[in-house]
């Protein structure tokens, strides 16, 4: 199909043929763009678009009517619980994994020798943030579930772990969820890092900066974005993951959990119109930190290639 | 600042990083293929009773068979449809329309933000009032996993032609004599094999993984079972959960090694 | 205007390198470098890439340690004073503006770190501005401004803190001829207004010979000879400052019976290291192509190519015995000359002395 498009091209410079053959092909181009975006802008739209408008449209329209007590009902009462346990759960993994991958990002390029030791780390965070679900849950549980290889071994020294923590607790939840956030925030970060140059550093030295300003005053700003990019990132990360979640605890309160309970639960009228609610507020609040998270990395492309 | 103080300091940090990462492995290990409770382990018993028993015993299930063909249907049958969608468009962008790029990158980013528990709300509201039939087929399963297999491959692709710089060689072969059609599948397709791969090896360790949509569709894939049957044989449902991780990790890793020796700059992030 | 531009120039210190030796494992960056710059001086650093003129600079500005040696500056020892107490300048090759800081803020922050007044530094900063030519330019970015615009603010915050020495790192590679030519006398003449020493580093010897009061060509790690631009053309010192410093032809050079050197048949003055050459009558000799003298003949060498360069014309000749040669003649005399032609060639009297390889 494309092929016709650059015959048009041509066409056009040269000027050539009859009038009526050049009227003809001039309309061609747009097929080559037709037969390229359309299918895929189809399916997008089946697919994807349509459903999550269904949800939307049901979601202000509780029992048939355009309102907003379906959303203002997702957001209170049980449902408030999950919002919070949902935003305190991706927050916590987002800010403690935010901050030790970016002292990954910073160890690992500080440490120049051995040499292996950064792209080991690269190659190690791009398989581990991918590395979630049904089966990391399990070797959590094999390790500091109720029977757990490390709780015994606590246990053993006089530290009884399972008065304190569980991994059905938020806390449980965050320490699972920090083995793919982590990784994954030294991907987003380690780019930021690699490209602080060393003569930002000097420049500010010879200007009568010390570490602990240059840090303040120079890196620390410079490193903000993508820092923060990074973390919105992690946010929507631990936000939508579910099956981790359910498999370390299917009965706590977190929205995609309360999700599936709405789902399932179905049969009672009204509690429909509740999920869609749900799903819409999950949606927004997602598509927001993408939007932000956009912005921050478009700041801290720019600032880079200053 | 980095005496030497700092320097033991760093390695302190990535030894304990380090074992936070290996140690569940190695318990979920010792579970699977120990047959010792943990409440009887001490230094009398730590090496008794180690055997691969429990993988053999999960592995001598048909129903994991089942499960994992299906698995690996719907992995090539994902494969397949996200690089019919979007082969096409990726290239026509990038060697015609390059303004289109911000919004092709902005669309194939959407399914980033639809976790897949509200896109099958979404579907439940949908297809199954207008196509009933359409969702009871396991297949059904394969146009959503496209959905969200579409960052991967979109930004494989786009740096593998990004790289090859696409427009230039199609200019480059088109005033050579060749068609538009011909440079594509002559020129542009081979230099491309490395992204494509790539973007089916991601594509395919995001189905054989993926939970919560088969979950809430009742359908038995591979991760579906390991949660049904963790819970009826628990050592031999860690020592399959084990394999499955291991098996995953292998081909993140080799897909990993693919974009590295290219030269392609892109992380499995998808962003 | 106030304090900064309007006051008399007061010229700051002089620098001296004695002995300083670096290597870099077991590579040697810089073998034995003596280097004495007068107060209020611009000396350029000139020499290929790997000739150790970086390492040099970084050395002054304190972010590395000589292995061996001692700088001063108004003869007061700082070779261990580490870089923020040094009070110095830079420009750096590739600016390294601060990306999250304006134009503005890139000049204030040595003035902010030394916790000068809010009022000063307005002050202080639009005069630099003024001075730079920046001022519209006061509130962008870094990404939002050109190279040439990047390089001023790099300037102005070099100078803001009335820097003791003023570093500049090939200050102008990343321009364009144009602008590098404008910033280039911009340069000098701000270097000029304040008086203050500075050190350039460039490998690009029209900048060299352009802008400095002397300039040191340098080569593997050594100081092959420091000169003023004139005298460093006239008499170089050794063949690779001849080469380095202008286009040269490699010919040969013969020792007459009287001990006298003979250069395409003619006796010269020479220059160079002499000392190695008593022993040999027959040499190598660099001569430039404006010290090469033609004249219509009917024989000798070939007219290959002629290109007019504006008041000269550069010919490429094929000598019978030196083979290819290069002759710069005054364009008026050479408007006869054809391609195919034969010319005599010579040393033109008076032309200046010929340095011995």
């Amino acid at each position: 199909m494309t092929d016709l498009t650059t015959v048009t091209a041509r066409r056009r410079t040269t000027a050539g043929g009859p009038p009526r053959v050049a009227q003809q092909r001039r309309g061609l181009p747009h097929l080559g763009a037709v037969a390229a975006l359309t299918p895929f802008a189809l399916f997008l739209a089946v697919f994807l678009l349509w459903p999550m408008a269904a949800v939307v449209w049901h979601a202000i329209t509780p029992n048939g009517v355009l309102g907003t007590s379906g959303l203002v009902r997702a957001v209170s009462g049980p449902y408030r619980s999950a919002f919070v346990n949902s935003f305190v759960l991706s927050g916590a993994s987002a800010v403690i994994g935010g901050v030790i991958g970016l002292v990954l990002a910073l160890v690992v390029r500080d440490l120049r020798r051995p040499a292996w030791i950064a792209p080991a780390t690269d190659a190690f965070s791009s398989v581990a943030s991918q590395l979630g679900g049904v089966p990391l849950a399990f070797a959590f549980i094999a390790t500091i579930g109720t029977q757990g290889l490390l709780t015994k071994a606590l246990s053993a020294v006089g530290i009884d772990v399972r008065s304190v923590f569980s991994l059905s607790s938020l806390a449980g939840i965050t320490l699972v969820y920090l083995y793919f956030q982590i990784p994954m925030m030294y991907l987003v970060v380690a780019p930021a890092v690699g490209g602080l140059r060393r003569s930002w550093r000097e420049a500010s030295e010879l200007l009568g900066a010390g570490p602990v300003r240059y840090w303040l005053t120079i890196a620390g700003p410079i490193l903000a974005p993508s820092v923060l990019g990074g973390m919105v990132l992690l946010f929507i990360n631990a936000f939508s993951a579910y099956a981790t979640a359910y498999v370390l605890s299917s009965s706590t309160s977190l929205v995609p959990l309360q999700i599936r309970f709405v789902l399932q639960g179905n049969v009672i009228t009204g509690e429909q119109d509740l999920g869609y609610a749900l799903v819409t507020w999950t949606v927004v609040l997602m598509g927001v930190g993408l939007v932000v998270m956009q912005l921050l990395q478009r700041r801290a492309a720019r600032w880079t290639a200053a | 600042m980095t005496g030497r103080l700092g320097r033991s300091g760093r390695w302190v940090f990535l030894v304990l990083l380090g074992l936070y990462f290996l140690v569940p492995q190695l318990a979920m290990a010792r579970f699977a293929f120990q047959n010792v409770p943990v409440v009887l382990l001490g230094p009398d018993t730590f090496f008794s009773k180690w055997s691969f028993d429990a993988l053999g015993q999960a592995l001598a299930e048909p129903a994991l068979w089942q499960a994992t063909g299906v698995s690996a249907v719907l992995a090539v049958l994902t494969v397949a449809l996200t690089l019919v969608l979007l082969v096409p468009p990726t290239i026509y962008v990038e060697v015609r329309a390059p303004r289109l790029r911000p919004w092709l990158s902005a669309a194939t980013l959407v399914p980033w933000v639809i976790p897949p528990i509200a896109l099958v709300v979404g579907v439940a509201a949908t297809f199954r009032a207008v196509a009933p039939g359409f969702l009871a087929s396991t297949a059904s399963l394969v146009p959503f996993y496209a959905v969200w297999a579409l960052p991967f491959t979109y930004r494989a692709l786009d740096a593998g032609l990004r790289a090859i710089n696409a427009r230039t060689l199609v200019e480059a072969a088109t005033s050579l004599g060749s068609s538009t059609a011909g440079a594509v599948v002559r020129v542009l397709l081979p230099n491309l094999t490395a992204s494509l791969v790539a973007a089916g090896g991601l594509t395919t360790a995001l189905v054989l993984g993926e939970f919560a949509f088969a979950s809430l569709l009742l359908k038995q894939t591979l991760p579906t079972y390991l949660v049904d049957f963790q819970r009826s044989q628990a050592r031999a449902g860690m020592a399959l959960a084990l394999a499955v991780m291991v098996l995953t990790a292998l081909a993140l890793a080799a897909v990993v090694r693919l974009l590295r020796r290219r030269g392609l700059g892109t992380t499995t992030l998808g962003l | 205007m106030s304090d900064l531009m309007t006051a008399p120039a007061t010229t700051t210190a002089g620098v001296e390198l004695i002995g300083v030796r670096k290597t870099f494992g077991s590579t040697v960056a810089l073998e034995h470098l003596d280097l004495r710059i007068e107060p209020g001086e611009l000396v350029c650093l000139l020499g290929p890439s790997g000739c150790g003129k970086t390492t040099a600079l970084r050395l002054l500005a304190g972010f590395e340690q000589p292995d061996a040696g001692t700088i001063t500056i108004g003869g007061k020892d700082i070779t261990t004073v580490p870089p923020r107490r040094r009070g110095f300048g830079m420009v750096f090759q590739d600016y390294s503006l601060f990306p999250h800081l304006t134009a503005r803020a890139n000049i204030a922050y040595g003035l902010r770190v030394r916790r000068t007044d809010a009022a000063t530094i307005t002050r202080t900063v639009d005069e630099l501005l003024e001075v730079t030519r920046l001022a519209e330019h006061a509130d962008k970015f870094p990404h939002q401004l050109s190279g040439g615009q990047k390089q001023r603010v790099a300037l102005a915050r070099a100078i803001a803190t009335r820097p003791g020495l003023l570093l500049l790192d090939e200050p102008l590679s990343a321009l364009d001829a144009q602008v590098r030519e404008h910033l280039r006398d911009e340069i000098r003449r701000i270097q000029r207004e304040l008086g203050v020493t500075t050190v350039l580093v460039t490998h690009d010897q029209g900048e060299a010979m352009a802008i400095a009061d002397r300039v040191a060509v340098m080569n593997t790690g050594r100081m092959e000879q420091i000169a003023t631009p004139r005298e460093l053309y006239r008499r170089p010192a050794t063949a690779f400052v001849a080469g380095f410093v202008g286009t040269v032809n490699r010919v040969r050079a013969r020792r007459g019976p009287d001990g006298s050197w003979w250069v395409l048949g003619v006796p010269v003055e020479v220059v160079g290291d002499l000392a190695a050459t008593d022993a040999a009558d027959d040499r190598l000799a660099v001569v430039r192509p404006e010290q090469v003298e033609v004249s219509p003949a009917p024989a000798g060498a070939r007219v290959v190519a002629l290109s007019f360069l504006g008041a000269v014309t550069r010919l490429t000749l094929d000598h019978p015995d030196e083979g290819p040669l290069l002759a710069d003649v005054l364009s008026e005399s050479s408007d006869a000359l054809r391609v195919g032609e034969h010319v005599q060639v010579a040393v033109r009297p008076g032309a200046g002395a010929v340095v011995l390889a």
